[in-house]
């Protein structure tokens, strides 16, 4: 058990349950006992000058375990997240191998008790190594551990085993993570816009992600299943999640990348810069950014996504395809969006942790009496570049690196204790 | 005397189901001798078969028919000859019965249309098989003590239901005996309106215990289950788990059947197939004097042997 921790002085900023003030707060057993003002304890937080919010979620990240340890590890990818201000992560399955066996959730469920800094999930392959064939054995990986299924990676190629597929994680009780792209329509690696047709870059429509959706969320109403859309790009696919909202038990997220760049970094030629879903013109980033801001898109979600550098120097047909996103996430989004007008800061707190949390459900994304002590403490007056040295994460392909964002993560609480701690940097010490 | 067709098992009454078991009884008792002597029972089976097709052919012999034997291979049915006019040929031949085995749901039905021979379907696609309902009914109520203590007895049916005439069957039959019938089965092995039947879906053979199942009824899985373009179920080990039944849930008065042939330690584990407890034998056994009664009832030489 944690013993008592009192974080004095934070402006309190959980809209789960209406807190936007200064006040203190008490952590006692590795929950949230009280918030009020005054409150005082054996062990205390000065966190006079900081914001405080309940910690976030993201459902989306690649640890790469098993398989490419080279690039991230358990032990890795929690250190980003939780510099990130990440106190839940889901990984995905689309590892070497694919997690679609009970022996290796439970593999994996053991080394995240052993390794991860933060509260980490898995979620299973949502057919045998994501090829779109055989289903997994959905029932025993929830027994195994395994908390949702997925497709993320390579999507499903045919409608009616992507049908069976939500019928069975529903008979399973999984909810159902997809990555919706057409590989028929998908034959490029940019986006198929202005930018490409310059640079001679073979593109990918916009169609190739907005038919898959449609798709998805057609059999997301037909068969009941509970269906999350991630990395939506398109600001036709977030009009369709949308208008599916009250036909299925769908939710949907975006990107930081996708809410804050753009398309025009193909011209860069760089290979850094091929992601998948690729980089949308400015009317979809817009458009996805609108979706967020009203809520039709529920949440962020970063597709963490590291990448030896020899996958990434390269001309961006060679590329593999992928970014960083835990480190960044907060303090781009929080530059681009809510210092650029988008939206408040309140919103993007629910899109970053109430919303994620209350789709993951163990209390988490709350800071309400009882909840899990899960908080992210951020100083939204610290300006910072971007860059190799001040990430935690074993890889270095982040698109923001030597950009300077305003907003950074200074302390991750997990169970009410402090597993990252940057609030000596304000009297010059360093994490 | 016109003949009756035995179509299907939805709307069979209590009572028409009690006539045909206790017929059979009177047939295992050897309490009628050559019921159906001069009569013709055409057996036309556009899809293989063994025990269905072995069964219907002890009966109509031990009852003195004569019997056509029309198969898939070796006949006009492999020249592309039509369902309708197989069973006008059938019928202008002489055919009391006809007996019918087809890939496609309705089959027998049309069949109907275009003969006066009494029609009895032995297995139409996913749609019907009544035969086997009534053997069912006829191996259960012998376990039990009679028909009348079928009467609020619970069976649970496990298995691909969406692809079953076997299920589409036995839910009435039981239903129609008395029983209260259960399903346990995923999602993607039943109907997409799961309330078609309006019985409780069950997430294992587990949950029909805790629910109070007294029999549990398993279904064959096909193996194409698992493969090809529509995979619905993920493996052997999953699916024998959630929805087969073995030794550790056996427990006194528990009955356990399947309407053959088993996939052995996939819907019923190795060492229940023959277990005590397994009416599996008692089914195939009472196929013979069912089908001896469907027959003499079909043909109207029930009445002939009661008057």
């Amino acid at each position: 058990m944690s013993p008592e921790l009192v974080i004095r002085n934070a402006h309190v900023l959980d809209p789960s349950i209406g807190l936007d003030r200064v006040t203190d707060v008490r952590l006692t057993d590795g929950r949230v006992a009280e918030i009020g003002d005054g409150l005082r304890g054996t062990r205390e937080l000065d966190a006079d000058g900081l914001h405080l919010f309940p910690g976030f979620v993201d459902v989306h990240a690649h640890w790469r375990t098993p398989g490419r340890e080279d690039e991230e590890t358990i032990a890795s990818g929690s250190a980003a997240a939780a510099a990130g201000g990440f106190t839940g992560v889901v990984m995905m399955p689309n590892t070497d191998p694919v997690v679609d066996k009970p022996v290796i959730v439970s593999g994996l469920v053991r080394r995240i008790e052993q390794e991860s800094r933060v509260r980490a999930y898995v979620s299973a392959a949502l057919h045998a190594g994501l090829e779109g064939k055989r289903l997994t054995e959905m029932r025993l990986l929830k027994e195994a551990g395994a908390f949702c299924v997925s497709d993320d990676g390579l999507g499903t190629a045919s409608a009616g085993v992507l049908r069976n597929g939500m019928l069975y994680a529903r008979s399973a009780e999984l909810p159902v993570i997809l990555h919706c792209e057409d590989h028929t329509l998908a034959t490029g690696v940019v986006h198929d816009g202005v930018a490409a047709a310059l640079a001679g870059i073979p593109g990918s429509p916009a169609s190739a992600e907005d038919a898959a959706t449609a798709t998805a969320l057609i059999l997301a109403a037909e068969t009941g299943a509970k269906v999350h859309i991630t990395h939506v790009s398109t600001a036709l696919s977030a009009a369709l999640v949308a208008f599916f909202k009250s036909w299925a038990d769908v939710t949907g997220d975006t990107t930081p990348h996708h809410l804050t760049l753009t398309d025009d970094l193909v011209g860069t030629l760089e290979g850094m810069y091929r992601v998948n879903p690729p980089l949308r013109p400015d009317d979809d980033r817009r458009g996805v950014g609108d979706a967020l801001r009203d809520g039709v898109l529920d949440f962020v979600a970063t597709d963490h996504a590291p990448h030896a550098s020899e996958e990434k120097e390269l001309p961006l047909e060679e590329a593999a395809p992928g970014f960083l996103g835990h480190e960044t996430a907060f303090a781009a989004l929080y530059s681009e969006l809510v210092l650029g007008g988008v939206m408040p800061l309140s919103r993007l707190v629910e899109a970053m942790a109430c919303a994620p949390g209350r789709w993951m459900g163990e209390g988490a994304g709350t800071l309400a009496a009882g909840a899990p002590a899960d908080l992210t403490l951020v100083d939204l007056s610290e300006e910072w570049t971007v860059g190799r040295e001040n990430l935690f994460s074993q890889s270095a392909n982040s698109p923001y690196t030597g950009r300077r964002l305003t907003g950074r993560v200074v302390g991750t609480i997990v169970g009410g204790e402090l597993i990252h701690d940057r609030t000596g940097a304000r009297f010059g010490v360093r994490a | 005397m016109r003949s009756r067709d035995f179509l299907t098992i939805e709307g069979a009454s209590r009572e028409e189901l009690r006539e045909v078991i206790s017929l059979a009884r009177a047939h295992a008792d050897g309490r009628l001798s050559r019921p159906l002597d001069g009569k013709t029972v055409c057996l036309a089976f556009f899809e293989s078969s063994t025990r269905t097709a072995v069964s219907f052919e002890l009966a109509a012999r031990r009852c003195g028919a004569d019997v056509i034997s029309l198969s898939e291979k070796g006949s006009s049915i492999s020249k592309g000859e039509s369902l309708i006019d197989t069973v006008v040929t059938l019928d202008r031949l002489g055919a009391d019965a006809l007996v019918l085995r087809h890939p496609s749901a309705g089959a027998s039905a049309l069949a109907a249309r275009y003969t006066d021979a009494a029609v009895i379907n032995a297995g139409d696609g996913c749609g019907q098989h009544p035969t086997q309902a009534l053997l069912d009914l006829y191996a259960l109520s012998e376990a039990v003590g009679g028909f009348d203590e079928l009467e609020g007895r619970r069976v649970a049916i496990s298995g691909d239901i969406l692809h079953s005439r076997v299920a589409r069957s036995v839910i009435p039959a039981f239903r129609a005996a008395g029983m209260e019938v259960a399903i346990v089965a995923p999602l993607t092995l039943l109907p997409q309106e799961t309330g078609a039947w309006n019985v409780p879906i069950l997430d294992s053979v587990d949950e029909a215990l805790e629910w109070g199942a007294e029999t549990l009824y398993l279904l064959r899985l096909q193996n194409e289950r698992m493969n090809g373009s529509s995979p619905r179920v993920p493996s052997v080990g999953e699916y024998a788990r959630f929805y087969g039944v073995a030794r550790r849930h056996l427990r006194d008065g528990l009955l356990v059947m399947h309407p053959g042939p088993v996939n052995r330690g996939v819907e019923i584990a190795g060492d229940v197939v023959l277990d005590g407890a397994s009416l599996v034998p008692d089914q195939v056994a009472a196929g013979i004097s069912v089908r001896s009664a469907v027959l003499t009832l079909a043909t109207g030489a029930a009445h002939e042997v009661a008057a």
